[in-house]
């Protein structure tokens, strides 16, 4: 197990690295001058073309694209993440700002689509055919087909306009800024999220459990003796659950970009949002660095999948 | 199904096919399994309605979708608007059939192109394996690493903003789940005995794979268009709503949802998204309906 992991993360540093190349080079192919990211905006108004020039041969920017490219992930290690080019804040500062509420939002809408895409998901197998299994199975393909800014809009309509149950936007209302206090603000931007990413994995939880159902290890189950909901459950469910826990991985990046249009939509001060302004405004340091860092993520996560799916189903085995 | 049914069943295969009466036609029975599923058909109909609709959109409004009327905004559905007027005035129900074009055009265009590149790859890479095989699958895993919508934004900055750039930009990032799903299936058909004999025979590769294997690999892909048609639909959308698709003076389906930002308009001016939206929301469950039907057609493990 121990190999395994680390085999695996071993894997992801040249991983890292081809992808670290491409949004360097990435950046490269911006329109504008490096000097402009480089340097914090304030500093580069005084400047004349001089001084801008000794500068260049100091930070490097003269060198050849390789060696700029090494010195810029050096740069990455040590924290060094280059200036936002708007407001001149570092865009570590700015990551540390936006995300916390990214992942608050984030695991707040992975846990309801989980636990709700999970259980609807093995609820409408164990009742095939039922009414209740048809609804839930028209509710995911509406649920698949609706885009899901539209979702949330509708959401904001019925909740806020009508019902006038919610705020609408933003994370917390000023002076209230304790988590219980601000969760009325997070309910709807992680519902919509979450409902949003239900619909794929109750579909496919479903799929799943209906598979695992009709297999031999279920019928030895019976055989022996075993209650119902032991059969189904312990049995049953969990051989059905690593493909969903599989599946939950793999829609991590789903996820990320939907969190980054439902910010939007909740005006939630996370980096979705933050990456969205920046995309307007051509602000590379904070697109380069938010690029890299979601995909750090899903290659983490990936990891973490393995591991998960290897401890739930007993006829995986790592190697 | 237990087995008095089964044998039921084979018995009445066995009398049809004396008789003469069994369709033998691999083809034919795939058609017939999608020709009786109704969501299958419901969906192609809706399909083709809308593909129709925005086509052929200048028979069925005269209205101009640019064509602003600044004495004429936010105006709701009306004789004159079936569907009112937009902020700067534009008619809702022209802005949603000429926008159409545009996004159908993106969906199934993109999704048609990252099949064209994927499959070819990966027929091709799938069979002859070794280092093409490798490098290429290193690409797609690089690709697919990166969330969509941040990769489609960061490429979106680096060539500019613009309908083509972004049919580009789709099928870029559409291949590589395309080309997977071809390298898999090849690998599967690579070991049976014809591709043996073929080889034997000393028959080029490229010969062996896009003439023999390819042919017995393409039912997934189909799937697999209808899929991508969906998603490139919905990506549309997302960032056109986000201000990063296409130009806001085209209109297309994600555009037109645009104005949806501003709460006073969102509260007050339904017509103005609602009716698009259910328009997207349609479209995909049409395509998810035929996606779905093609998948059960060609899944001969399904009696039809």
């Amino acid at each position: 197990m121990v190999n395994f992991i680390i085999r695996k993360v071993l894997l992801l540093i040249p991983m890292m690295l081809v992808i670290s190349f491409l949004i360097y080079a990435g950046i490269e192919l911006m329109p504008g001058d490096a000097v402009d990211f480089l340097l914090p905006p304030d500093a580069l108004a005084t400047m004349n073309p001089q001084e801008l020039e000794i500068l260049r041969e100091e930070l490097g920017l003269n060198d050849p694209f390789l060696i700029r490219f090494f010195n810029w992930l050096v740069g990455i290690l040590h924290g060094d993440f280059g200036y936002s080019i708007q407001s001149g804040v570092p865009v570590s500062t700015l990551l540390a700002n936006t995300l916390p509420a990214t992942l608050e939002l984030s695991v707040a809408a992975l846990f309801i689509s989980t636990l709700f895409g999970t259980l609807l998901g093995v609820v409408s197998a164990l009742k095939k055919g039922s009414i209740g299994d048809n609804i839930l199975t028209v509710a995911g393909m509406i649920g698949v087909a609706i885009p899901q800014f539209l979702f949330g809009l509708i959401m904001i309509i019925v909740f806020v306009f009508n019902l006038g149950w919610l705020p609408v936007g933003g994370r917390m209302t000023p002076g209230h800024e304790a988590f219980f206090q601000r969760l009325d603000h997070l309910i709807l931007p992680a519902v919509v999220l979450g409902l949003s990413m239900t619909a794929g994995v109750m579909r496919y939880s479903r799929a799943s459990m209906l598979d695992s159902l009709g297999k031999d290890f279920i019928k030895t189950a019976r055989s022996k003796g075993l209650p119902e909901w032991r059969v189904n459950l312990l049995h049953g469910l969990r051989v059905a659950l690593s493909p969903v826990v599989v599946l939950i991985g793999f829609r991590l990046p789903m996820l990320i970009g939907g969190a980054v249009v439902i910010e939007q939509v909740f005006q939630w001060p996370g980096v979705g949002q933050m990456f969205v302004a920046a995309v307007r405004t051509q602000n590379t340091p904070v697109i380069m660095m938010v690029a890299f860092f979601s995909v750090l993520i899903v290659l983490i996560a990936s990891i973490l999948i393995d591991i998960v799916t290897a401890l739930l189903d007993p006829r995986v085995k790592l190697s | 199904m237990n087995s008095k049914s089964l044998n039921r069943k084979m018995d009445e295969l066995q009398r049809k096919e004396k008789a003469g009466l069994l369709e033998t036609s691999n083809r034919s029975r795939t058609l017939r399994k999608l020709t009786s599923n109704k969501l299958a058909l419901i969906g192609a109909f809706l399909f083709i309605v809308m593909v129709f609709l925005s086509v052929f959109a200048f028979l069925f409004t005269q209205y101009d979708p640019n064509a602003i009327d600044l004495r004429n905004r936010l105006s709701p559905p009306s004789r004159e608007h079936i569907l009112g007027t937009d902020q700067i005035g534009r008619d809702v129900w022209a802005r949603i059939l000429y926008g159409g074009r545009i996004s159908i055009f993106i969906g199934v265009g993109s999704a048609l192109g990252s099949a064209l590149i994927g499959v070819s790859l990966g027929t091709y890479a799938g069979y002859r394996g070794g280092w093409l095989d490798s490098v290429i699958m290193k690409i797609s895993e690089v690709m697919i690493s990166f969330p969509q919508i941040i990769l489609v934004s960061l490429l979106v900055t680096i060539v500019g903003q613009s309908l083509w750039n972004l049919f580009f930009i789709f099928i870029l990032t559409g291949w590589p789940s395309m080309y997977r799903m071809a390298r898999s299936q090849m690998l599967s058909i690579r070991e049976e005995e014809y591709i043996q004999a073929l080889k034997a025979f000393g028959i080029p590769r490229y010969v062996i794979a896009f003439k023999h294997m390819l042919p017995n690999a393409i039912g997934p892909t189909f799937v697999n268009i209808t899929l991508s048609t969906a998603m490139f639909i919905l990506q549309e959308a997302s960032l056109s709503f986000l201000g990063l698709g296409v130009p806001l003076e085209q209109a297309t389906w994600g555009n037109i949802l645009n104005i949806a930002q501003d709460l006073t308009i969102l509260r007050s001016a339904w017509w103005t998204w609602l009716p698009v939206g259910i328009v997207i929301t349609v479209f995909v469950l049409a395509i998810n309906f035929m996606g779905d039907g093609l998948r059960d057609a060609a899944d001969p493990t399904q009696v039809g």
